[in-house]
């Protein structure tokens, strides 16, 4: 199974809110297909999640998900919380991983409880992993951005400081990666729901 | 030279022998595992250094006692006057090999420069042999013991091509993951704390002291009976030599046979 | 041409005993640190070599060597930082966490540290990837080091150290050799210079490098906070803060965090120090690290 690790996810939980940034080069071979690709999809009113890995798989399985989490909504008349779609997630993701075609999806998870306000942060790996985590990276990310985040990250800091915390994050793969994301997209989520901000990928970044 | 090469050097019609490795390309005959297992541990005033003497490959046992414990430097067979010790496992012709150039080394040293070798310049010069081979490696882990300059125990372990460092205990070999854990929690006293110093993160750890030779040589046969118990490539008897001011000691201790 | 045709007529058995000139080496007692390596007879010899050692490519490979991990260096205004990790790893295995990953290049080389806290002059050197690699050649290294005092009567410039280093790196290459080097040193021509070495036969010359598979998760600490203007104190404290982001997060690094600082005088060492204490300390007093939770 072929993962792209090139593609950037980035999720940062703060006191009331989740950041979820994910790259904007739409990559196939040596190719950027796209730059203003969108990594991200909409679950329901309060959880949101960015997807990575196999062309095809990751909008396929993000709308099969999506598609199933309104249609529970519509059934029961009540959302789910981001810990019940996480674990509707990974239980799709265990499912088709023993089918004969499984779907090679890294995922981030991210969601504000609409019960608890509380920010819950996932993180998912096609091999049907799950783990909630203060922050989280898939990806090169993982290499280059979980230090900066041990060291800077506090759990209860604000959207502020989180979106200081995803430059750094950001700054460091403008500096380190030989491969050209494009920027990223960053939205965020809240207890008022899910919205995108604005992020300046064109900050010029000094190295050493 | 080229004119030389310019003919077939394979052709015998020229009506020279021309030297050829015979098992160019075939390298899977080049080393085999003997198994068994050796540890070293030091004290303030001597180092003692053991393996256990089967020799076995895959599932034969060969021998039940073949040495793997040298003295070096020595003059005679028997090893006597000698000052340090190496011990090797791994292909124990290799360990053979090592040990004969070693001891040539130090005695040549010896006859050379009227002084016995230091146990710091023949750890350095043990591990410029085994870096000879770089490219070629000695299929061995080497363990040396001695007395240093201020008759301290001494004691260096090394990878199969020469790294090395002093340490205050070490084992190598087939069960060297079993006996190692064991040797890091009642020697160097790892995740051993005083009990009632403190509450969780307080809690003092306990810092390691010189051990006695009783104490040292009783971790060694407890480390080696334990690993009788669960390793096939270990047991037969254990050779252990104590190196002291007054010289090396030889002692004997059967192991399981099984 | 008659010495080629000898050569090729001995009798068979003729190379069945230790020639002359085998005998001599193998009894050598000067240790020759020269370039004659025994070369195993295949018709491939890195081949082989990776066959034998390499547990990437071949897990089941007879002959693990120790690996070493994450180090860095970085310049600054006050000298130059150095520090490491000390585990050292065979496939899994871990063989020592207690690797002296800085060696000293210089005549005064010792593999112990000086007693007290007097600068020590001379060149230091960093060790990643294979250990036996990076200790022999940085002690070839230190010898050539001597070599030169003694020929022209000043101590040898970082750059040219680095050049005698990576011009036999680069002899050497495709032979298997695995190093990734930083050498660091304060000059009178040079002032603090820092070199990255590494078994290609790459050298650059730099202000801060972070080497190992640990490496990406240095850079992340050390990018985000370093400026050249950095306190010693600052400086020390961020060395010893990158290290312990790699040795968190890589599995391949860990054991006691081995800070040194280049100064003009000479290097002087800051301490061998447990990483388990230091990570505590980090995590209750100053808040980082909120990951590690036992809340579930």
């Amino acid at each position: 199974m072929y993962v792209p690790i090139s593609e950037v996810l980035l999720g940062i939980t703060g006191k009331d809110f989740v950041i979820l940034a994910a790259s904007k080069a739409a990559m196939r071979g040596p190719t950027i297909l796209k730059a203003e690709d969108d990594k991200t999809k909409q679950l329901n009113e309060h959880t949101l999640v960015a997807f990575s890995g196999e062309a095809g798989d990751t909008v396929q399985f993000a709308e099969y998900v999506q598609a199933n989490v309104q249609l529970y909504t519509m059934r029961n008349d009540t959302e789910l919380s981001p810990n019940a779609v996480a674990n509707f997630v990974r239980g799709e993701l265990a499912r088709s991983l023993r089918s004969r075609n499984p779907y090679t999806v890294n995922l981030l998870l991210g969601g504000v409880d609409p019960i608890s306000q509380k920010p819950h942060l996932y993180w998912i790996d096609y091999l049907a992993s799950l783990a909630r985590v203060p922050y989280a990276a898939h990806g090169y990310a993982q290499y280059y951005c979980l230090s900066t985040l041990d060291k800077h990250h506090h759990p209860d800091i604000t959207l502020e400081q989180g979106m200081k915390l995803l430059e750094m994050c950001t700054d460091e793969l403008k500096r380190r990666l030989p491969i050209d994301y494009k920027g990223v997209l960053v939205k965020v989520v809240t207890k008022d729901g899910v919205r995108e901000v604005e992020f300046d990928n064109n900050r010029i970044v000094k190295s050493a | 030279m080229t004119s030389l090469l310019s003919h077939n050097p394979h052709t015998n019609s020229i009506g020279y022998s021309f030297a050829q490795p015979t098992n160019a390309g075939n390298t899977e005959h080049s080393y085999t595992d003997n198994g068994g297992s050796v540890l070293g541990i030091t004290g303030k005033d001597f180092a003692v250094l053991a393996g256990d003497t089967r020799s076995t490959s895959g599932y034969n046992i060969n021998s039940r006692y073949v040495p793997k414990v040298f003295k070096i430097g020595g003059e005679d067979e028997t090893g006597k006057d000698a000052h340090i010790l190496l011990s090797v496992v791994g292909f124990a012709a290799d360990g053979l090999a090592l040990k004969e150039r070693l001891d040539a080394v130090v005695k040549m040293y010896k006859y050379q420069h009227g002084k016995p070798m230091g146990v710091r310049a023949c750890a350095q010069r043990l591990s410029t042999i085994l870096y000879q081979k770089r490219f070629f490696p000695y299929y061995v882990q080497a363990i040396l013991a001695g007395l240093d300059e201020e008759g301290k125990g001494a004691l260096y372990g090394y990878d199969p091509v020469g790294s090395y460092e002093r340490e205050q205990c070490r084992s190598a070999g087939a069960a060297s993951s079993l006996i190692m854990p064991f040797l890091d929690n009642q020697v160097n006293l790892k995740n051993q704390y005083i009990p009632g110093s403190g509450e969780g993160h307080a809690l003092a750890a306990r810092k390691p002291e010189p051990m006695s030779r009783e104490t040292v040589e009783q971790l060694v046969r407890d480390a080696f009976t334990s690993a009788v118990e669960r390793h096939i490539e270990v047991g037969d008897g254990l050779q252990m030599l104590v190196i002291t001011a007054n010289g090396i000691e030889e002692i004997y201790h059967p192991l399981k046979k099984d | 041409m008659d010495q080629l045709v000898r050569q090729y007529t001995k009798s068979p058995h003729q190379n069945e005993f230790y020639s002359e000139q085998e005998q001599h080496d193998l009894t050598e007692s000067l240790p020759p640190l020269s370039l004659k390596f025994a070369l195993p007879p295949v018709a491939n010899h890195s081949a082989f070599l990776r066959a034998m050692t390499d547990d990437h490519s071949n897990p089941n490979c007879p002959i693990k060597l120790a690996h070493g991990t994450t180090t860095l260096a970085f310049r600054f205004q006050g000298g130059i930082i150095v520090c490491t990790d000390s585990r050292a790893t065979a496939g899994n295995w871990i063989a020592s966490q207690t690797v002296k990953k800085v060696i000293p290049v210089s005549r005064l080389s010792r593999a112990e540290d000086k007693p007290g806290s007097a600068p020590v002059p001379g060149l230091l050197g960093t060790m990643a990837g294979g250990a036996a690699d990076c200790q022999y050649w940085l002690r070839y290294l230190s010898q050539q080091c001597t070599l030169h005092e003694i020929r022209h009567k000043r101590r040898i410039t970082v750059a040219a150290a680095s050049k005698i280093l990576a011009n036999l790196t680069y002899a050497y290459k495709g032979y298997g050799l695995s190093m990734g080097t930083m050498l660091a040193g304060v000059t009178p021509q040079e002032g603090p210079a820092l070199y990255y070495i590494d078994s290609d036969g790459t050298r650059l010359p730099g202000n801060l490098f972070c080497v190992g598979s640990g490496q990406t998760f240095a850079y992340g600490v050390l990018d985000a906070n370093y400026r050249y203007d950095l306190t010693e104190e600052e400086a020390l404290e961020l060395g010893r803060r990158s290290i312990l982001a790699a040795m968190h997060r890589d599995a391949y690094s860990g054991g006691f965090i081995n800070l040194y600082h280049v100064k003009e005088e000479g290097w002087v060492h800051h301490g061998f120090d447990d990483m388990n204490p230091i990570f505590w300390k980090t995590k209750l007093e100053k808040g980082e690290f909120s990951n590690v939770t036992s809340a579930l």
